[in-house]
């Protein structure tokens, strides 16, 4: 470029900027004295000037006015007038125009641009007629009339709907899903009733649903173009056809099945309405689209079939997920809940329903419209659906929501069963435990009557029947048992049958795991004594006081034993032990059997004093008891020890009244040694001989098969014997043999 | 690889036959497309270029790369070939109404114009002519934008210069076309 011709561009841009008086100056200067350049750019200035719209607006390929002038408001079609342009769309001009003959009212006239020749749509349109006009649905926008303007346009005559698209409607009354889903099964009932006339639609999408709001405030949702679509579209696969089907692209690729848009020559059928449907339910719930096709038209028609025929959407619950946060609030908002409430509502049946219509193989999806509504009516009334793989326990689940009154109720009689069952089966129980209970009563109270009528044996064995029925029926560790235990062992042994009451030690044995009980022990320990087997019973005895320390009859027992074996050491250990342990006993028998045995043997190394206290105690405290007599031979003998020898004298006059042996051998010994001891050698040898014949002839001998319920008795007394002979006759003479035992 | 690419491709290593090669793959498919529409539109609807010269950018470019000497390549021969569709039919335009009869002629790609947009057209094409002569950068931010409908934020990044400059450029060359037609 030569000089001149850039300074022509910069000059006139600079002049241009400048306002208008100043230009003149400008040049002046600039152009130095170029006359010719500046003359050029004056023109250019001045032609910029009266340009004005010159080139601003954009070439117009084809002014395209048609022969005849386009209709407008006021034209005549067919017996039609047009009124006023209502809308625009891919597909023509809807016009609200009034009709007069054969009746008076107001229709939408939607006139068609050309999209082929004239006379194959309305011959396709002819041949819907029928089957359209058939179609009576509250909810469908009825098609009247179809011809042929004047210019040559084809144009179809519809019901008007002056109302909103569904998906704005809903949007701007804050529909609730619920809601939302019932508008949307009205208009699955209305497709469906199509459907059921052979008449697919084919471009469902909001734009051809309008909802309007009647009189009475409620809102009716319409279906309108039905038929419009088929009649004006080629199916041939052409490039005219490629052509048209971009165009619909352009205008509602959202809402094309796969079939549509794969633009394989196959052909559409029912399941195409099913899968717009889809979309639209899915809109409804989210506020979107599955895909966003705008975005999609930008990379290509070849992205958009892509993505339409093998993309998988988005289920509805994750596309309201992945949404950001204010979008979220406005979706929300227009379906009046919480975000985390909308995901729940939508999360689960809903989303199986969606993304059933939206299968890409169409055999998957609804084979229905019906099928379709169903489920989601279904869901609404909370049943299972039957998109969704049934698993038990949604099945259940679904059918316990559903049924809350009748499972409540089940619930509740189970219940009320269950608790039946358990009162039933314990009043059972406890009836048995009566029932073995009276059984084993029975038993025992027969033994007693058995042996009160004199028929000991037999009692005897009754009372091991008794045992037994205890053992079988209730276990041995109850009291009853060692009663019935010890009924059936005394009586035994009175009958001397010892070798029984040997065996009833075995057959009752504990098992040797479990620690044999004191009590038990007790049992088997005087079985020993009775037969004088002194060491054995011992054993048993020692084993029992581990156990319980606090059983004085088993101290008593064995400080007797031991006397019987002659263990001075041992038996110093067990009265001392005795004394601190029940020294401060207030219980009669007790304080007179820790006395007792602290002064059997005069060495027993306890002091006196104490063990007069436990004497008196017993005597002042068991007056009215059966062993009375023997707490008097308790205090004579305690007496006797501390030296009082002339109140022991005096005390065995009243132990002398009770005529039981033991007591008369007992207070004979201890009055033959306090009259020894108060000088009285005739009363004392008296006493004595009295002593030997109560012991020769009421007591059992030495050596006996069993020395009795009373053996500690019996070997006090001999004890006692011993003592006094000792002292009368002189020690040598004891005779004691009667510690020698049968048995060992 | 797309037709479109790959030719860009040949011309990129320096085959020269064809840039006019790819000029007329652009001239042909939009003609082709511009026949479509044309078809197929409303009365009283325009047929946007921009529209036009967009669907053809997809179609015969795809989504592979747009290397950006692609987008300069693909623009400026769109621009150049609306301009020779334009201009052609409102030749034959013309030659129709000077031919005589008026047959009601469903042309394949055309329904009719007025007049005086043709003429208009047909004079800004030769004024345009004349532009490119002196002021080729000019003249080609003019094509750019009125036979493509490129927005002058786009010309800036396409032709690397600044917007104010296309701006600039934009009112000259109105200024000097107008003056020229008028001049005729």
């Amino acid at each position: 470029m030569n000089g001149s011709e850039r300074s022509e561009v910069d000059l006139f841009t600079e002049a241009v900027q400048l306002p208008a008086e100043q230009r003149s100056a400008f040049l002046e200067a600039a152009c130095g004295g170029d006359a010719e350049l500046r003359a050029n750019v004056e023109a250019l200035l001045k032609a910029h000037m009266q340009s004005g719209e010159f080139l601003e607006q954009a070439p117009a390929e084809v002014k395209a006015q048609a022969m005849v002038p386009g209709e407008k408001p006021g034209d005549w079609v067919g017996r039609y007038k047009l009124l006023q342009q209502i809308g625009e769309g891919g597909c023509g001009v809807v016009f609200m125009a009034e009709q007069e003959q054969p009746i008076h009212r107001k229709v939408a006239i939607k006139i068609v641009k050309p999209g082929m020749d004239t006379k194959t749509v309305i011959a396709r349109f002819e041949a819907e007629r029928q089957a359209l006009a058939l179609m009576d649905h509250t909810n469908i926008a009825r098609v009247i009339d179809a011809g042929a303007t004047e210019s040559g346009r084809p144009y179809f005559v519809m019901e008007l709907v002056r109302g909103v698209k569904i998906t704005d409607y809903c949007d701007q009354n804050s529909l609730k899903t619920t809601a939302r889903l019932e508008m949307f099964l009205e208009i699955c009932d209305a497709v469906q009733h199509a459907h059921q006339k052979g008449i697919i639609h084919r471009d469902l999408k909001p734009s051809n649903i309008l909802v309007t709001t009647l009189p009475s405030g409620k809102p009716l949702a319409k279906v309108i173009d039905f038929g419009i679509a088929k009649a004006t579209t080629d199916q041939r696969l052409t490039d005219k056809t490629l052509f048209t089907a971009f165009e619909l692209l352009i205008g509602t690729p959202a809402y094309m099945s796969p079939e549509q848009a794969a633009l394989s020559s196959v052909d559409v059928d029912t399941r195409s309405d099913i899968y717009s449907l889809g979309v639209l339910l899915y809109e409804l719930l989210t506020g979107t689209t599955p895909f966003d096709t705008t975005e999609l038209l930008k990379r290509g028609l070849d992205e958009v079939r892509r993505v339409v025929c093998d993309v998988e959407p988005m289920r509805p619950s994750t596309r309201l997920s992945t949404l950001m946060a204010a979008d979220l609030t406005t979706v929300s908002r227009h379906r009046q809940v919480e975000a985390s409430r909308l995901l729940r509502e939508v999360r689960g049946d809903l989303d199986w329903i969606v993304m059933k219509a939206l299968e890409k193989d169409r055999a998957r999806r609804y084979a229905t419209v019906n099928g379709f509504a169903m489920d989601i009516r279904r869901f609404l009334a909370g049943e299972a659906i039957l998109a969704r793989p049934p698993s038990a326990t949604y099945k259940f689940r679904r059918f316990v929501r559903r049924h809350k009154l009748l499972c409540t109720g089940v619930c509740v009689i189970l219940l009320l069963f269950a608790t039946c069952l358990v009162v039933t089966s314990r009043l059972l129980i406890r009836e048995r435990q009566m029932r073995n209970d009276m059984t084993v009563a029975k038993a025992a109270y027969e033994a007693k009557l058995l042996i009160d009528a004199g028929q000991a044996s037999r009692g005897a064995d009754k009372y091991v029947e008794a045992l037994d029925l205890q053992k079988k029926l209730f276990g041995l560790d109850k009291p009853r048992a060692a009663e019935l235990f010890g009924s059936a062992f005394g009586s035994l042994m009175s009958l001397g049958r010892t070798e029984d009451a040997n065996q009833l030690l075995t057959r009752f044995y504990i098992p040797p795991q479990k620690s044999p009980s004191a009590d038990w022990l007790g049992w088997r320990s005087a079985l020993f004594a009775r037969q004088a087997r002194w060491r054995v019973a011992r054993e048993d005895v020692t084993m029992g006081l581990k156990t319980r320390p606090d059983y004085v009859v088993l101290y008593h027992a064995l400080a007797t034993l031991l006397v019987a074996e002659n263990d001075v050491e041992a038996y110093r250990h067990v009265c001392a032990d005795m004394m601190s342990r029940f020294a401060g006993t207030t219980n009669a028998s007790t304080a007179d059997v820790v006395a007792k045995d602290c002064l059997i043997l005069p060495s027993s190394g306890m002091d006196m004093a104490s063990v007069a206290i436990l004497a008196e105690t017993a005597v002042a405290r068991g007056k009215g008891e059966v062993p009375y007599t023997f707490y008097l031979c308790t205090k004579a003998l305690s007496d006797y020890r501390l030296g009082r020898f002339q109140e022991a004298v005096e005390r065995t006059s009243a132990i002398f009244k009770d005529p039981f042996p033991y007591t008369q051998a007992e207070g004979s010994a201890v009055l033959a040694m306090a009259q020894f001891r108060l000088g009285r050698m005739e009363e004392a040898r008296a006493a004595l001989a009295k002593l030997e014949k109560v012991l020769r002839d009421d007591l059992p001998p030495p050596r006996s098969r069993d020395l009795g319920h009373d053996w500690k008795d019996w070997i006090i007394a001999h004890a006692l014997l011993d003592e006094a002979r000792g002292l009368i006759e002189g020690s040598s003479s004891t005779n004691s043999d009667w510690r020698a035992t049968s048995h060992e | 690889m797309s037709e479109g690419t790959a030719i860009l491709d040949a011309i990129g290593k320096g085959d020269a036959s064809t840039p006019s090669a790819f000029l007329e793959i652009v001239y042909e498919e939009l003609r082709r497309l511009a026949a479509s529409k044309v078809a197929r539109e409303a009365p009283g609807q325009t047929l946007q270029a921009t529209a036009l010269v967009h669907e053809a950018w997809l179609r015969l470019m795809g989504d592979e790369n747009r290397r950006f000497e692609d987008r300069t390549h693909f623009f400026a021969a769109a621009a150049e070939a609306m301009r020779r569709i334009l201009i052609e039919r409102a030749r034959r335009r013309r030659a129709l109404r000077h031919g005589g009869e008026l047959e009601r002629v469903h042309l394949e790609e055309d329904m009719l114009a007025s007049p005086e947009d043709d003429e208009q057209l047909l004079a800004l094409n030769d004024a345009l002519a004349k532009l490119e002569l002196k002021h080729p950068i000019q003249a080609q931010v003019v094509k750019l934008r009125y036979f493509t409908g490129m927005s002058n934020e786009e010309i800036s990044k396409l032709l690397g210069v600044s917007l104010s400059t296309v701006k600039n450029y934009w009112v000259f060359s109105k200024a000097w076309l107008f003056r020229e037609i008028k001049a005729a």
